[in-house]
C-alpha cells in the first residue's frame, strides 16, 4: 500500500467534501470579520496603561495571528467535526476497515485532514493580512516575513492541536457527540485563562506576544504596568509604541514546534481509542436509524414457525378526524426525554428543589442558570432529529406537519423549560416579582426558539450547541446586559428583546421546516 | 377515488431530468411500478407522497390538486419509503404511538391499531425491545406497519420487500392483495415476482418516462409467441447474446438452456410460455429500441 497515495486522497476527499459546506464559508466570514475588526480599532491588544503597538507588518501580522488562533481553534473545531462522524455514518468506514489500513495512518490521516481545513482558513486571512497592511498601516516599511511568521509559527501550531483534538474527541464514545460539544467550549475557556497565566506554557503563544512586546515596551515606558489584555470592543489603547517584531529564537521556534508534537501524539492517542468501526463497541451509540442495527436481536424469535397465514386489517373506522395537538405534544417531550438516564432525571430534580429551596434571589439565579444548561442536548436535537435518524420522509408526509408537529416540538420544548426551572418560576410567582417573571417566561420562550431554529436550518444539533454554550457563558453566567436571555438579573435582563427574539426565531424555524418541505 | 397524474416532471437542482411528462390514471388496485435502477420510480413516489414537488404537471386526489391542499392527500396517505430511519431509544410500540399521534390519531384508537399492526408484521414477541437493536427486515416490518397506522386510502410501499426474509414476503403479498380491494396501492419495485404476486397492474417506467401501463395479463399477451428456449453450447453463448435477447440461461449437461425473447426464433428454438419478466425485459427493449431510434 503506497501510504502518501492513501494519505492524500484521504486527506483531499476530506479536504473538498468540508470546504464546498457552508460551515466552512461562515466559520470563514467569521474569521475575516475578526481581521476587520482590527482595521476598524474594535479589536485591540492592549498592553501596560493602555498601550498599542503601531501598525506596522510585525503588528498587524501578530494581531491577527493571535485573533484568528483564539477564534478557529474554537469555531474551527466546530467545523471540522464530523470526518469520523462521515466515515460512520455514510458506513465508508467499514470500507476502510476493511483495508490493511492501521488505525493510527487513519486517525494522524484525519487529524492532517482537519489541519488542512483550518489551515486553508489561515491562508486565506493571510492574504487578507496583507490587505489590511495596505489598508492600515501606519508604517512606510513592509515585511512579508514580519507579517506572515506570527501565522506560521503560532497560529499553525494552534491549528495542528485544535485538528487532534478534534480526532480525539471523535474516537472516544463520550465526546464523539453533544456532550463533547459543549466540553469542548469549556476546556477551551480553561485554556484561554491558562494561557494568561505567566509562567504556564500555553498553546495560543500569547505569553511569547506578551514577552516579545512587553521587552519593547519596557524601553519606552520603564514603569509600565505589567499586563496584557486582547479585547473585543472593551477598553482602547490610547498610547502607541513601536514593536519591530518578534525574534525568533531557537528556544522560541521549539516551543511553538512542541505543540505540533503534541498533536501528533493526541492523534495517535486517538487511535487507541479507535475501534475501526467495530459494531461491537458501538453499543449505546445513537446511530442513524436508516443504517442496519450494530447489535441485531435474532431473527428468527419473532419469525412464525408454521405456514404462512393470510393477512388481514380491521377497517380504522371512525376514530381519525379530531387532530389531536396536545397528545402530539405530550409524544415530542416523550421522544425527547427517551433515553435519558436516571442521573439526568436527579440532577434535573436536584436543581428544581435547589432553586425551590435558596433564600436569595442570587442563589435562585444561579441554580436557574445551571437547570437551563443541563437539558442542552435534549434541545439541541430539536428541529435536527428527523434528519439526525432518517424519520424525515414519515413525518412531513403526515398530514399538516407543519402546522401541527413543528409547533407541538416547539411545544415540547417550552415545557421542558418550564419544568427545569420551574423552581424559580414558582418562586418569582409567589413573590409577585412580575418583572422577574417576564424574564423567566421570555427565557423559556427563547431557549427552544433558538433551538428549533437552528435545528431545522442547520439540519445538525451542533450549531445550537456550539452557539448557546457561548452565549450562555457570556451572558446569563457572566451577567452581560444585552446576552443575558434568562434574565438573571434586573440589570441585564431584556425580556422584551428576547420575547420578539423568541417570535422571530420561532417564524424563521417555521420558514425552514416550510422551504425544506417544498410543500406549504 | 381516484389519482390522477398528469405531465408530470422533476428536474434536480443539478439539472438532472428525473422523470419526463408522467402521466396515469389510477383507481383501486394494486399498481406495480416496474424499472431498471434509476428509471424515476423514487422519484415518482416521493412526489406521490407529497415529499418533493413536481417541477411541471399536475396530481390530483379524487379531485382536489396535491400541490394546492397536500394534506388533503396526507390524510389518506400511507407512505413506506424506499430508505427511512427510526428512533433507536424508542420500542415498536412507543415508534408507532409518536407517529400516530403525528399523523393525528387519538390515543384509545392509536392502541388497538399498533396491537393489531404488531400481529400482522409478526414483532408483538420484540414489541418492548428498543428499535436500535433490530435487524434490517424487522426494521422494514416496523415501517411497514407504521403507513398502515391510518388506515390509508392511498398506500405506497417503495421497494418494500427489500430485506425481508421469504416468509415474510409472502405475508407482506398476501396483506397488499387483502388490502387492495377499497383503496390504491403503488407498490414500486425492481422483484419482478412480488408485482407477478399482487399487481392488478403494471406501469412499467424507464429514464423518467411511462413504456406501458396495462394489466399482467395484457403485457404478457405482448409477449405471447415470443419467449423460447434454446438448447446451446457453452461456447455459443456469446455470440448468441449478441444476436438475441436473452432473459435467462441455465448450464445442464446438454448445454446451455437460454430463454430468448424474439419474433424470429433460431432454429431448434422450443417455444415455452412467457412470464412477467419476459415482458418487463420486452418492452423494456422495444423502449430503448425505439429511443435509441
Amino acid at each position: 500500500m503506497n501510504h502518501a497515495h492513501v494519505l492524500y486522497h484521504m486527506v483531499r476527499a476530506d479536504f473538498l467534501e468540508r470546504v464546498r459546506r457552508y460551515s466552512f464559508l461562515l466559520t470563514l466570514a467569521g474569521a475575516l470579520y475578526l481581521a476587520y475588526g482590527v482595521i476598524t480599532e474594535k479589536v485591540w491588544v492592549v498592553l501596560g496603561n493602555g498601550y498599542r503597538g503601531v501598525y506596522n507588518s510585525a503588528w498587524i501580522g501578530a494581531l491577527m495571528a493571535i485573533c484568528c488562533s483564539t477564534f478557529l481553534s474554537l469555531a474551527g473545531f466546530y467545523v471540522v467535526k464530523n470526518s469520523v462522524q462521515r466515515d460512520r455514518d455514510t458506513r465508508v468506514g467499514q470500507i476502510l476497515a476493511a483495508t490493511p489500513m492501521r488505525k493510527t495512518f487513519y486517525t494522524l490521516a484525519k487529524a492532517i485532514s482537519n489541519f488542512a481545513v483550518l489551515a486553508a482558513m489561515l491562508a486565506v486571512l493571510m492574504v487578507a493580512a496583507l490587505v489590511m497592511q495596505w489598508l492600515h498601516s501606519e508604517a512606510n516599511q513592509f515585511s512579508l516575513w514580519k507579517l506572515w511568521a506570527p501565522f506560521v509559527l503560532l497560529s499553525l501550531p494552534v491549528m495542528a492541536l485544535t485538528a487532534a483534538v478534534t480526532v480525539l474527541f471523535e474516537t472516544i464514545p463520550l465526546l464523539r457527540g453533544g456532550f463533547g460539544n459543549v466540553a469542548y467550549f469549556f476546556m477551551w475557556t480553561t485554556g484561554l485563562a491558562l494561557g494568561a497565566q505567566a509562567g504556564i506554557a500555553e498553546p495560543m503563544g500569547m505569553q511569547v506576544l506578551f514577552r516579545s512586546t512587553r521587552a519593547a515596551l519596557l524601553q519606552v515606558d520603564p514603569n509600565v504596568r505589567d499586563s496584557f489584555s486582547l479585547t473585543i470592543g472593551g477598553e482602547r489603547a490610547v498610547q502607541r509604541f513601536l514593536w519591530t517584531g518578534f525574534d525568533w529564537t531557537v528556544p522560541i521556534v521549539l516551543s511553538r514546534l512542541l505543540w505540533v508534537g503534541v498533536a501528533v501524539a493526541l492523534a495517535l492517542v486517538a487511535s487507541v481509542f479507535f475501534h475501526r468501526f467495530d459494531p461491537a463497541y458501538e453499543q449505546g451509540r445513537k446511530a442513524p436509524a436508516s443504517r442496519p442495527a450494530n447489535s441485531e436481536v435474532n431473527e428468527t424469535q419473532s419469525t412464525v414457525a408454521d405456514n404462512v397465514s393470510p393477512a388481514h386489517l380491521t377497517p380504522l373506522a371512525g376514530n381519525r378526524g379530531r387532530l389531536r395537538f396536545a397528545h402530539l405534544v405530550g409524544s415530542e417531550l416523550r421522544l425527547m426525554l427517551k433515553g435519558q438516564r436516571w442521573w439526568w432525571y436527579a440532577g434535573a430534580a436536584g436543581m428544581l428543589i435547589g432553586s425551590l429551596a435558596s433564600p436569595t434571589a442570587d442563589e435562585r439565579a444561579n441554580w436557574l442558570i445551571a437547570a437551563w444548561v443541563w437539558p442542552v442536548l435534549i434541545w439541541s436535537q430539536v428541529g435536527s432529529r428527523e434528519t439526525r435518524f432518517a424519520t424525515q420522509s414519515l413525518v412531513f408526509s403526515s398530514e399538516r406537519s407543519l402546522q401541527r408537529q413543528l409547533p407541538a416540538l416547539w411545544a415540547a420544548g417550552v415545557l421542558l423549560a418550564i419544568m427545569t426551572g420551574a423552581g424559580v418560576g414558582v418562586r418569582l410567582l409567589l413573590s409577585g416579582d412580575r418583572n422577574g417573571l417576564l424574564a423567566w417566561l421570555a427565557g423559556a420562550l427563547f431557549i427552544p426558539s433558538f433551538a428549533l431554529a437552528s435545528g431545522v436550518w442547520s439540519r445538525s444539533s451542533k450549531l445550537f450547541e456550539a452557539l448557546y454554550t457561548v452565549w450562555w457563558y457570556v451572558g446569563p453566567l457572566h451577567h452581560t446586559a444585552g446576552l443575558d436571555f434568562m434574565g438573571i438579573s434586573r440589570a441585564s435582563a431584556s425580556p422584551g428583546v428576547y420575547l420578539v427574539a423568541a417570535a422571530g426565531l420561532l417564524a424563521a424555524a417555521y420558514m425552514g421546516r416550510r422551504v425544506r418541505l417544498g410543500y406549504a | 377515488m381516484r389519482l390522477i397524474i398528469d405531465k408530470v416532471s422533476k428536474r434536480y437542482g443539478s439539472g438532472t431530468l428525473a422523470l419526463r411528462g408522467f402521466s396515469l390514471e389510477l383507481g383501486p388496485g394494486v399498481l406495480g411500478l416496474l424499472g431498471p435502477n434509476g428509471a424515476g420510480k423514487t422519484t415518482l413516489m416521493s412526489i406521490l407522497a407529497t415529499i418533493t414537488r413536481a417541477s411541471e404537471g399536475n396530481i390530483s386526489w379524487n379531485g382536489s390538486d396535491v400541490a394546492r391542499d397536500p394534506d388533503r392527500l396526507r390524510a389518506e396517505l400511507g407512505y413506506l419509503p424506499q430508505d427511512f430511519g427510526v428512533y433507536p431509544n424508542l420500542n415498536p410500540v412507543e415508534f408507532l404511538e409518536y407517529l400516530a399521534a403525528v399523523k393525528g390519531l387519538d390515543g384509545t384508537a392509536a392502541r388497538g391499531r399498533i396491537d393489531e399492526l404488531l400481529n400482522l408484521v409478526n414483532l408483538t414477541d420484540v414489541r418492548k425491545r428498543p428499535l436500535g437493536g433490530f435487524s434490517g427486515g424487522m426494521k422494514q416490518r416496523v415501517g411497514i406497519a407504521q403507513a398502515l397506522l391510518n388506515d390509508p386510502k392511498l398506500l405506497i410501499v417503495d421497494e418494500p420487500t427489500a430485506g425481508l426474509d421469504p416468509e415474510e414476503r409472502v405475508r407482506f403479498r398476501n396483506l397488499l392483495s387483502d388490502l387492495s380491494g377499497e383503496r390504491i396501492v403503488i407498490l414500486s419495485t425492481h422483484i419482478v415476482s412480488d408485482v407477478e404476486a399482487t399487481a392488478t397492474d403494471i406501469a412499467l417506467i424507464s429514464q423518467g418516462t411511462l413504456v406501458a401501463h396495462a394489466s399482467p395479463e395484457e403485457l404478457l399477451r405482448q409477449v405471447e409467441s415470443k419467449v423460447w428456449e434454446w438448447v446451446i453450447p457453452s461456447a455459443e453463448l456469446a455470440a448468441a447474446k449478441q444476436k438475441f435477447l436473452i432473459s435467462s440461461t441455465t448450464r445442464r449437461s446438454d448445454g446451455v438452456h437460454t430463454r430468448l425473447l424474439g419474433s424470429t426464433p433460431p432454429p431448434h428454438a422450443v417455444a415455452v410460455a412467457p412470464n412477467l419478466e419476459d415482458a418487463y425485459l420486452y418492452c423494456l427493449s422495444n423502449y430503448r429500441a425505439g429511443a435509441a431510434a
